[in-house]
């Protein structure tokens, strides 16, 4: 009954949410488009938003069309006769806003892989101890070089599985070089799962600190590549604080 | 007597009217107050001094006083994530197929790669031995098989299906690939995922997905340390925004 219940609510959930997007669609004024015009020769409107979708119209120079919306590197355009088609954001480049100035769409660059406000990554290769762990992280710059970063992973190993969450702070040395180096400094939280087959121990809760560094490789757009090593102590409640080694490796992204 | 009487009624009669004639209340209750006269005379002897004003002072050049407008441009909806939910059967190994629930969440970085996070639960049965022996290996709770994994994909064989002579929908494949974890069997496994899948969109934002995908790790639930195959096919349905 329960069950029922609970798929009762899923369904209806799903209902609500593709109602509410559907309900949104028309309430869009017909005035809150950006209209641009046609400086090039012509413009063409591919029917889907790929490369290989065929032309299937054209519109002239000066001619204005509405940007509807965007998918990945595509624009969806209306003409002012009512045909909708894709664009390619390179043929966009090529229009200009009612006010003259060019069109411009932002993809990101290495000014932006520089100083930018917010980044966020996942790694999928991750190293805790000898365990295999997978973790994502965002951090908040104050300057090019310093941001404030929050990192969480889950760590599966043959002895023990785990979980970790990680605040500190990464000072990036050359921010505006394509490789860039890093050091980080923080504390966190660790949650230990022992694995046993007689006895069931109980799970640790610790408290922990990381001194770290790594490289940033930016690749293209707003993606980069980043590695990382970090030395984490694990204050217990023995006699001796643990020392845990973490290597990872990943992507992220910065907006 | 009767001419006193009627001298003084007429008298008092006079008084009134003569008192009343200059009463502007009532000439306004009985509707009959001709309407206020414009103050001509005072328009004119302004319209003299403005004229005497511009004899002795030079024409002004006319300063525009509009503020030029800042064109606030709308923002671009942007339909590069998509979110949905999908059903289908999953082969969970030793412990047969059973049906499983998840939900995906997917970033499109280009029209060929995406990124896609899914977590996704399912309830395992009883293997062969269960039921021959009727000796439970896991608990109720411990049958539960959840996972979530990240992967990267990429669109490849993109084309559009058509119905009809006027209906044409974007369609596409993709191959997927990632890493994640499986909570089965009171234990959590590191899990490795690949697969491949078809999706329709019949309307720009809305998809519907086909996809079969392998969820790999290692296990020893059985005694023996050996590579857990778990194949899964869904139907998904997925909106961007």
């Amino acid at each position: 009954m329960l069950r029922c219940a609970r798929l009762v609510c899923a369904l209806g959930a799903v209902l609500v949410l593709l109602c509410l997007t559907v309900g949104v669609r028309p309430a869009q004024a017909a005035g809150a488009y950006v209209q641009v015009f046609v400086r090039a020769p012509y413009l063409e409107l591919h029917t889907g938003p790929g490369r290989g979708y065929p032309v299937f119209n054209v519109v002239d120079r000066d001619a204005s069309v509405d940007v509807l919306k965007r998918y990945t590197d595509w624009f969806k355009v209306r003409t002012v006769g009512g045909v909708e088609g894709w664009v390619a954001a390179q043929d966009m480049e090529q229009t200009v806003l009612a006010d003259g100035t060019p069109f411009h769409y932002d993809v990101g660059d290495q000014n932006a892989f520089t100083s930018h406000r917010f980044e966020a990554g996942f790694f999928p290769y991750g190293d805790y101890g000898g365990a295999s762990a997978l973790s994502a992280y965002g951090a908040v710059f104050a300057t090019p070089n310093l941001a404030a970063e929050l990192s969480v992973g889950e760590f599966l190993g043959k002895s023990s599985n785990g979980t970790t969450v990680d605040l500190g702070l990464v000072h990036i040395f050359y921010p505006q070089a394509r490789l860039a180096p890093f050091v980080m400094l923080g504390t966190g939280v660790v949650r230990i799962e022992p694995k046993a087959t007689l006895v069931q121990p109980e799970d640790r809760f610790e408290q922990s600190a990381y001194v770290g560094g790594g490289l940033r490789y930016y690749l293209t757009r707003r993606f980069f590549l980043r590695g990382e090593y970090k030395e984490h102590i694990i204050f217990t409640n023995r006699n001796q604080n643990e020392q845990v080694d973490e290597w990872k490796f990943g992507f992220a992204f910065f907006f | 007597m009767e001419i006193r009487l009627r001298i003084l009624l007429l008298t008092m009669l006079l008084g009134l009217a003569g008192s009343l004639s200059g009463c502007a209340t009532l000439r306004h209750l009985f509707g009959t107050a001709a309407p206020a006269a414009a103050p001509a005379p005072a328009d004119a002897g302004a319209s003299t001094d403005r004229s005497a004003d511009e004899d002795s002072t030079p024409p002004r050049v006319i300063q525009p006083e509009v503020e030029r407008r800042n064109l606030k441009v709308p923002r671009i909806k942007s339909e590069d994530i998509e979110l949905g939910g999908y059903i289908g059967t999953l082969n969970i190994e030793d412990f047969g197929a059973h049906r499983v629930f998840g939900a995906q969440l997917a970033y499109h970085i280009t029209e060929d790669f995406f990124l896609q996070a899914e977590a996704g639960r399912s309830k395992a049965g009883r293997t062969s031995f269960e039921t021959l022996s009727n000796i439970a290996l896991l608990t109720d709770n411990e049958r539960w098989f959840k996972y979530y994994d990240m992967s990267v994909g990429y669109n490849f064989l993109p084309g559009e299906v058509f119905i009809g002579r006027n209906h044409a929908m974007t369609s596409s494949f993709y191959i997927l690939a990632g890493v994640g974890a499986t909570d089965f069997g009171g234990d959590s496994k590191f899990t490795a995922n690949f697969g491949a899948g078809y999706k329709v969109l019949p309307t720009d934002w809305l998809a519907v997905h086909v996809a079969v995908e392998d969820r790999v790790f290692n296990s020893d639930l059985l005694g023996v340390n050996k590579l857990a195959s778990n194949l899964e096919a869904h139907l998904g349905l997925t909106v961007f925004f």
